[in-house]
């Protein structure tokens, strides 16, 4: 499959007008969605995570990148819709309850989509009778939970608890994140995983997946 | 930083009251200060008072500013509201930070300061996206041609407004030095791949709303306190110290304070930087390695000669299940200074 190099490059250069101007032509050419996606926009995504490995982007080039990705795939979503077609996987991601803190959150989304997953962003402040909820009404994947202050933390381990008690808990994998938040920390609530970065958080999600996969 | 109002805060019977009200308040500032044994009464950590008092300008509720982000660019009668010269408000906290201060200007054995939020990081927590409209602004784009711009610098400028009119009024209760925190102005905000490549973004965004606060603290004869616990380049923590040049400057646990001593003035002192955002934590931060980083903290700024005050990177909130673990923690924090034969003062 040929990869639409305009496209590539303008998500890797975070020009979102530009992303979505080469995607309505290259759509209204006769390309598939699900092509652009796989051969242009995830590429394009990975070697964007890849520069911020390299510490040569940085969290608003993610963000820049990630914006341009929206703006493409806010053409390529209804088309998807329409003929049935679904991202593989389905990840349900928010900031727990008392938190309202969403940049991190929000960052790990976009790069989420950029990935190639489909994101269900529940917002912030989510308690854990909405996480469970999300998890029986959407069937995803993964859990991603966020917190930015360590008063609000325990929240997750009432979510992983929650999820527990809801019969709910192996269906899906649990990711956790955010300023105060270790790896330790995920260990002893119950996580399967814990990112540091955004960039990390779309491996770790690749990872786990793969390996249940296996 | 004040690793102490907070606990000492949860110590009360009711510390949502003792919160909203300044006398209680005030005793609380003044029982951290002289636990810790520090004339520095440094005050509670509320960041949110700004943006409340601000937005109850336009009709927001102290209940709802806190979620509140503006989505477009403010219209003339939003924009005037929001920076005139009409009635203000003073919220609950806002009134006790004031009347607190008003109590501790009265204890001849504490220094009184205050605190606000810096301009730029209150823009931040008025608008949704402030990290991509920054990332445009540094692309050269402008107001004219981006509606994110537009809003970020439309934020900027009410927000600039509302810091300064905290600012008056804490002195005008009491205050002797004012800590402006600026937790936003750092590298997840602002990209270093940018500034590198000669943006002046940091500069517009960051540097002049807060050189035009330290112009009117230098007006009023009131000292800064400057406050960024955030990821930053050596070029912010340079331009801090030496263009703001606060009395203090207080830096989070990713800098290694004795490096940046080549950065400060030697009339800054340095403050901190104790990763107290993981004390929570026995098995990431036990005791024993906080009274080791204290240490060895203390030994480095020693030898590089720099004026250091050993303190915490930023607030330590209260977490109720974890409360003895940090209580343990500062208290090890502070009586390292003594063990150690330390003569530089210690404060939490």
């Amino acid at each position: 499959m040929a990869q639409n190099t305009e496209l590539y490059n303008s998500i890797v250069n975070g020009d979102a007008k530009k992303a979505r101007s080469v995607t309505e032509a290259a759509l209204a050419g006769g390309v598939a969605p699900m092509e652009l996606i796989q051969d242009s926009m995830v590429p394009a995504m990975d070697e964007v995570g890849r520069l911020f490995e390299a510490e040569e982007y940085f969290v608003p080039e993610l963000l820049l990148s990630g914006r341009a990705m929206k703006s493409a795939m806010e053409l390529i979503k209804p088309l998807l819709s329409a003929s049935g077609q679904k991202m593989k996987f389905c990840v349900v991601i928010g900031t727990v309850k008392g938190d309202l803190h969403d940049i991190g959150k929000n960052i790990v989304a976009s790069m989420l989509e950029g990935g190639g997953f489909e994101v269900i962003d529940l917002g912030t402040d989510v308690s854990p009778e909405s996480f469970v909820a999300a998890v029986r009404d959407r069937n995803p994947h993964v859990v991603c939970m966020s917190a930015l202050l360590t008063v609000t933390m325990p929240s997750m381990k009432l979510t992983i608890d929650a999820l527990k008690t809801a019969g709910v808990r192996t269906q899906v994998k649990v990711l956790v994140g955010g300023a105060p938040v270790t790896q330790q920390y995920a260990r002893e609530i119950g996580a399967d995983g814990y990112s540091e970065n955004a960039n990390g958080a779309v491996g770790l999600v690749k990872n786990l997946l793969a390996g249940d996969a296996a | 930083m004040p690793v102490g109002a907070d606990l000492v805060l949860h110590e009360e019977v009711d510390p949502e009251f003792s919160r909203n009200n300044g006398a209680a308040l005030g005793r609380v500032i003044e029982r951290t200060a002289r636990r810790w044994k520090t004339p520095l009464a440094i005050p509670l950590m509320d960041l949110r008072l700004e943006k409340i008092d601000l937005l109850a300008r336009i009709g927001v509720s102290q209940k709802d500013a806190e979620i509140f982000q503006f989505t477009s660019p403010l219209d003339r009668s939003t924009l005037a509201a929001l920076t005139g010269r009409g009635a203000s408000y003073s919220c609950p906290g806002s009134i006790a930070r004031d009347q607190a201060l008003s109590y501790i200007a009265s204890i001849s054995a504490l220094f009184p300061i205050g605190m606000a939020i810096g301009p730029f990081s209150l823009a931040t927590r008025l608008m949704r996206d402030p990290i991509t409209a920054a990332a445009l602004a540094g692309r050269g784009i402008s107001p004219d041609d981006s509606d994110d711009v537009r809003l970020l610098f439309e934020c900027l400028r009410v927000a600039e407004a509302a810091v300064q009119s905290s600012v008056r009024s804490q002195f005008a209760h009491g205050a002797r030095a004012i800590m402006i925190c600026e937790p936003a102005a750092n590298t997840a905000f602002l990209s270093p791949r940018q500034l590198k490549a000669g943006s002046d973004v940091f500069e517009r965004l960051v540097m002049q709303p807060n050189l035009r606060l330290n112009a009117v603290l230098d007006s009023l004869r009131c000292d800064l306190i400057f406050h960024d616990c955030g990821e930053l380049m050596d070029l912010m923590v340079e331009a801090f110290a030496t263009r703001l040049h606060p009395v203090i400057l207080s830096l989070g646990s990713s800098r290694k304070l004795w490096k940046d001593a080549r950065l400060v003035p030697s009339d800054v002192v340095l403050y901190g930087n104790l990763p107290t955002k993981s004390f929570y934590s026995d098995s990431d931060m036990p005791v024993e390695e906080v009274v080791r980083r204290s240490e060895e903290l203390l030994a480095n700024m020693k030898a590089c000669g720099h004026p250091h005050i050993l303190g915490s990177e930023c607030d330590v909130l209260f977490v109720p299940e974890a409360r003895n673990a940090i209580l343990a923690k500062v208290d090890a924090m502070m009586a390292v200074p003594s063990t150690a034969g330390c003569s530089l003062l210690a404060d939490s």
